[in-house]
């Protein structure tokens, strides 16, 4: 992290208490006005070098240029705003795809429409020693794959590329 | 017999008489065009009818991850015969690793039905067969030693002296088989750091490689790792050159030989001139991120738009916006200036000599990208492409999938895994066509073990009873 605003601004009787990461790839030589995530308070920051040259001041009243990319209370369990959170967080362009979510996404078929084999979980083999047969069928062992395979070249789902 | 009457006899061959060309311009004529030859003789997509370039050679391999991994896989894509020995149950931790940790292909092995191997495994160890053994305990040593006996070499990846301290390095194995090629390929290798393992990122930043990656700090940039593990695959071709050295030298000597392999030592080779440099001038070489220190303009520039801003995938939708761009020649350098309505420039910066320093590359490179920022990448290559100059996109996963370059050329391809079904693979085709021993890709890979019947009994002729015992008590 390049640096951080801890804003203390009062909001409902209470000190909001968040910290608006900075991050480099964004902040690293920066100029303009930056929001809170909590509070929504305008502060003014110029960055030179990932270093804070000016503010973070206080811009009542002014728009910000820009978004956090994440922020959280530290003294409140916590609690967070990830990025992409509208009004609060900008979004984060890099975001890998969508079923990165550290459990397997179970594909039946390839992007071509062919299918793919070795689905969870699969039946221990009945070899001996570990020792795995080499070729599995798929019209014998997963045949509802197999009729839907065959559906999809009927379609002309099936490419070649 | 008279020879001589017999010789006059004989039909005098007349060569106008013979099929082909006539004259030195005939041949000429005749022979078909390059490109034709090219297909022809690389003949892409029918390598399995060509021979292996090293069918006969056994190659053991007690490697984890990519760096050793992929030194053993070289073989194998070129028709070696290759035994990867995994810990039992677990096999090498690549398979549980990345990206992100997830798994795709099951099972892992029969004990483990819900545990996979994900798709970082790929490439590093395909064509290989899998076979389980916990080789430090004593009760495996026969069955290693034998596996030694049969083979030419091995490549592991452990500590500084483990497999010594285990009787099992370099200095044991050549009692058993003088022929043996033997690859240790540490971290470190030995030295001062003896105890250090390695990661590619470690290499990446020991050797200096990552200082002068990225864009300098002035410019907002950071020492970088490249993305990709380059320097565990790079150094992992790098053994499998001194691989085939050693099997030259045997082929004279009768002699095997052993192999030290320092990961982040292989990282200083790609570092050009920069040693050289230090000795002379006491210059540390510095980041010059996506430019040039020796030409300009020779380098990726930003454009404002992307080609495809209605994509789905943050790669296309915000990123498709880079271009290589090379024009470093007065000529090209003036046309370029024309282009962007800078003809000032040209006149500011005539020669090689004015365009290359920083000032000079600052300002140059700033008024191109000010240019391009009302324009789409293909804009930008196609106007350049025009004038004749060398504009190149810098495509992603999907454009090279995507290019007629590469599916000409075989470079990725589908493959009809026998376990796993329809993949897309690049592995074996990316390094480079061989007309008559081409590289083959068979398969992924298999799960941890699936070969112990065919290596142990088939192989080195182990009972099944012994098998199933080393089984159940987990050294197998």
């Amino acid at each position: 992290m390049t640096d951080i605003i801890w804003c203390k601004k009062e909001k409902d009787g209470k000190p909001c208490d968040t910290v608006n990461y900075l991050d480099p790839y964004c902040f690293w030589n920066w100029e303009g006005k930056v929001a809170c995530a909590e509070c929504g308070t305008v502060y003014y920051i110029h960055m030179i070098q990932g270093h804070m040259y000016a503010g973070p001041d206080e811009k009542p009243g002014e728009k910000p240029d820009i978004y956090p990319l994440y922020a959280d209370k530290p003294n409140d369990g916590y609690s967070n705003y990830l990025p992409g959170i509208e009004g609060r967080t900008r979004p984060y362009h890099c975001l890998p795809r969508h079923i990165y979510l550290g459990k397997a996404d179970m594909v039946k078929f390839s992007i071509r429409g062919r299918p793919v084999r070795g689905w969870r979980p699969q039946p221990p083999s009945a070899g001996v020693a570990g020792s795995h047969g080499y070729f599995w069928d798929i019209e014998k062992l997963s045949p509802e794959v197999w009729e839907e395979y065959q559906e999809k070249i009927k379609k002309g789902e099936v490419k070649d590329w | 017999m008279d020879w001589e009457k017999e010789l006059k006899k004989m039909k005098v061959c007349d060569f106008d008489e013979l099929p082909g060309p006539k004259s030195k311009e005939e041949l000429e004529e005749m022979k078909m065009p390059f490109e034709e030859y090219c297909k022809k003789a690389f003949d892409v997509g029918n390598e399995f009818v060509k021979p292996d370039a090293l069918k006969g050679i056994r190659w053991l391999s007690t490697t984890m991850y990519i760096f050793t991994p992929h030194s053993v896989t070289n073989l194998a894509e070129l028709g070696a015969e290759c035994i990867k020995i995994e810990m039992p149950r677990m096999g090498d931790p690549m398979r549980h690793t990345s990206p992100f940790n997830e798994a795709y292909l099951y099972p892992l092995h029969d004990t483990r039905p819900m545990s996979g191997t994900g798709l970082g495994f790929t490439n590093a160890n395909s064509n290989e067969y899998y076979v389980t053994l916990d080789y430090h305990v004593p009760e495996a040593k026969r069955l290693y030693y034998n596996l030694v006996k049969m083979s030419d070499g091995l490549t592991e990846c452990y500590r500084h002296g483990t497999f010594d301290r285990w009787k099992q390095g370099y200095r044991d194995l050549m009692e058993i088989n003088p022929r043996f090629i033997y690859v240790w390929g540490g971290g470190f290798g030995y030295g001062p750091k003896i105890f250090g393992g390695s990661y590619d990122i470690l290499g990446q930043a020991h050797a200096g490689l990552a200082s002068v990656t990225g864009a300098h700090e002035d410019f907002g940039g950071h020492a970088t790792k490249a993305s990709n593990w380059c320097i565990d695959w790079y150094s992992g071709s790098q053994i499998t050159t001194a691989i085939l050295a050693a099997l030259y030298y045997r082929n004279k000597t009768g002699l095997g030989t052993m192999i030290e392999f320092s990961q982040v030592q292989a990282a200083t080779r790609c570092l050009g001139y920069t040693a050289p440099l230090y000795g002379r001038f006491g210059i540390v070489r510095q980041r010059w991120g996506n430019w040039d220190t020796q030409l300009c303009v020779h380098g990726i520039i930003m454009t404002g738009k992307s080609d495809f801003p209605d994509a789905i995938n943050p790669q296309d939708k915000y990123e498709a916006r880079y271009v290589v761009l090379s024009a470093f020649q007065d000529a090209d350098f003036q046309e370029l200036c024309n282009i962007i309505k800078k003809p000032d420039l040209f006149s500011r910066y005539k020669t090689h000599k004015d365009r290359v320093g920083a000032p000079a590359q600052i300002e140059i490179y700033k008024a191109i990208e000010d240019w391009a920022a009302d324009k789409t990448r293909s804009e930008v290559v196609r106007i350049f492409k025009d004038a004749g100059l060398l504009a190149q996109p810098v495509m992603n996963d999907r454009e090279v999938y995507e290019s007629d370059h590469f599916r000409q050329r075989g470079t990725v391809r589908w493959n009809d895994d026998p376990l796993f079904g329809d993949v897309l693979i690049q592995s074996a085709y990316s390094a480079g066509l061989m007309s008559r021993t081409p590289r083959k890709h068979k398969w992924l890979w298999r799960p941890v073990g699936a070969d112990n019947v065919k290596i142990y009994h088939e192989l080195l002729g182990v009972p099944m009873s012994k098998i199933k015992e080393l089984y159940d008590k987990g050294i197998m």
